[in-house]
């Protein structure tokens, strides 16, 4: 099953304007094979921008200016192809976007299938179930593949959308606020399974996210970002434990 | 709730401008439907079956009509036009939406403005074009090496003496359609929400690959698309009249001259009154495109909510 042989993700003096306006001041961060790191932060401080700099869906954006620097292993991502870019990682936003048109297993199917990754049938009815089996939707939906997604609730449709990510077992996963709207018992099991996948295909996953107590459950480092600055970044239990910067209590204490 | 009496007002002012259209294709449908009962009377369903065209002036028992060959040669020149202006509209929906980087903004503006251009042109220049330049270009370099070559194909197994034929005439409607296509698959492809767009590029597809997933979710769109342009096609007159070639010739072969309904009442409806029956003819042929036109324009609006509804 294996695929992801783990790369490192490098960011270096990363500075993007959009519209003129700075949203990302000088990022500088490390993300680790087989790790997680946690990017936190109050609305508006770029943790979605920074990784879509990543996978460079920030290209979408024509107003958007990028500077410095960003690597996965050895690739330059700012200078590379963004569709060899974004083979090395995959994504899942804040809202789930399953496509409409494809069945429940088609939705998961794309990415194996685009990429190449299965050689029959039954590998790629393989990787299905295990994407959904890692995202936790496996049980309810194994006996209605054929299903659409408008047919499932919120969560399990935002659940459908990590598996579909799961599926390319990617060098980098990008998570932007995975668990919004998903229930607590699902979100617990989901973070589980990301720790598995971090551990077990050496991925490197980074993810945003607004709560302290997820980056505290599954996080090895947190990256703190306030006004499109990093205020402070380093392993999770310290940054948890012994905040340095006042902005990095407040949001670990809820208050932004 | 009771509604402010100024907002009745409004309404009731306003009723009557709003019902109007409803009420002209009432009237119209009515107005055909009345007027062809004395050719249904007499010639029953075979005006639907049989390719016939004999009238006779002022003989009532002479006279003969069978519609078969409009009637098949409406369907296969609309039929054909809608399935090439199909990937022509797409083609185009491509370049400007994927192709040219979002930069490039009034090179896509132009795209649109220069297909808007061709859906205002008037349809006889179209017409004219078509008979003067089209046809004797397709005749001499399309049309002889098709039936030279691939004449074994019942399709093109009739000599091409005239490059006014059913093939021309569908080809020129593919032209004068791909407008209307591509603005319906254009606007709804503009309208898939950004959230599918990222999904579909986070997977690390190609340009292609993103455009096949994205016409996907629009998929309805397509088919309302194809239904709206079928439509159109079926009910144009002007310029499949200069092209079709007018002849009473069912359509086995795309090279041989045929007819279509709309250029049938055209250039038959000044004389019809010195024919029996030949007037009714004409408007029951007329019924027959409205309600085709209304089928194919009311499947293709339902498969538009549809695509709505979807994204």
């Amino acid at each position: 099953m294996a695929r992801s042989d783990g790369t490192e993700v490098t960011v270096r003096n990363l500075r993007v304007y959009i519209s003129g306006r700075p949203i990302l001041k000088g990022i500088n961060l490390r993300a680790t094979p087989g790790s997680i790191l946690a990017i936190m932060g109050p609305s508006g401080s770029g943790k979605s921008t920074l990784i879509r700099v990543i996978n460079r869906l920030i290209d979408l954006n024509p107003s958007a200016t990028v500077e410095g620097e960003v690597y996965i292993g050895g690739l330059n991502v700012l200078s590379a192809d963004p569709y060899d870019v974004r083979r090395l990682t995959a994504m899942v936003f804040q809202e789930p976007n399953p496509f409409p048109h494809l069945s429940i297993f088609d939705n998961v199917a794309i990415g194996p299938k685009l990429h190449g990754l299965a050689k029959s049938r039954a590998d790629l009815e393989e990787i299905v179930r295990w994407a959904l089996e890692k995202s936790q939707l496996w049980e309810e939906v194994k006996d209605r593949l054929a299903d659409y997604p408008h047919q499932l609730s919120g969560g399990q449709r935002q659940r459908l959308s990590l598996a579909r990510a799961l599926a390319l077992k990617p060098k980098v996963l990008l998570l932007d606020e995975p668990t919004a709207n998903i229930d607590p018992v699902s979100t617990r099991k989901i973070e589980e399974s990301l720790r598995e996948i971090a551990r077990d295909l050496m991925t490197t996953v980074i993810i945003v996210t607004h709560t302290p107590q997820q980056a505290a459950r599954i996080a090895d480092y947190i990256a703190v970002l306030y006004n499109g600055e990093l205020v402070e970044y380093g392993p999770a239990r310290e940054v948890i434990l012994y905040p340095k910067n006042e902005f990095t209590k407040k949001i670990l204490e809820g208050v932004i | 709730m009771a509604e402010p009496r100024h907002d009745k007002l409004f309404y009731y002012t306003l009723l009557p401008f709003a019902s109007t259209s409803l009420a002209i294709v009432l009237l119209l449908a009515s107005i055909l439907a009345v007027n062809s009962l004395p050719a249904i009377e007499r010639y029953g369903l075979s005006l639907l079956t049989r390719n016939v065209w004999s009238p006779v002036e002022l003989d009532p028992e002479a006279s003969d009509y069978g519609l078969l060959a409009p009637l098949l040669g409406t369907l296969v020149t609309a039929t054909i036009a809608t399935m090439a202006s199909i990937p022509i509209a797409a083609s185009l929906v491509y370049v400007s939406e994927e192709v040219l980087p979002a930069r490039m903004l009034r090179v896509r503006s132009a795209i649109s403005i220069l297909v808007d251009v061709m859906a205002g042109m008037p349809t006889i220049v179209y017409g004219l074009w078509g008979a003067l330049v089209l046809a004797p270009l397709l005749l001499n370099y399309v049309y002889q090496p098709l039936n030279k070559y691939f004449g074994f194909i019942p399709l093109f197994a009739c000599s091409p003496y005239t490059g006014l034929n059913i093939l021309t005439a569908s080809l020129l409607l593919s032209i004068m359609i791909t407008p209307f296509v591509f603005a319906v698959v254009r606007e709804s492809y503009t309208q898939i929400p950004l959230s599918y767009r990222e999904a579909s590029l986070s997977l690390g597809t190609t340009k292609y690959e993103h455009f096949r997933i994205m016409l996907g979710i629009i998929k309805p769109s397509l088919i309302a698309g194809a239904l709206l342009g079928f439509g159109r096609a079926a009910s144009e007159t002007v310029a499949v009249t200069l092209v079709v070639g007018n002849a009473f010739n069912l359509p086995y072969c795309l090279l041989s001259p045929g007819y279509t309904v709309s250029a049938l009442i055209a250039n038959q409806f000044n004389n019809a009154p010195l024919y029996p029956y030949m007037e009714s003819v004409l408007l029951f042929s007329g019924a027959i495109l409205l309600l085709l036109g209304l089928v194919s324009n009311l499947a293709g609006l339902i498969m538009l909510s549809r695509v709505k509804a979807r994204v």
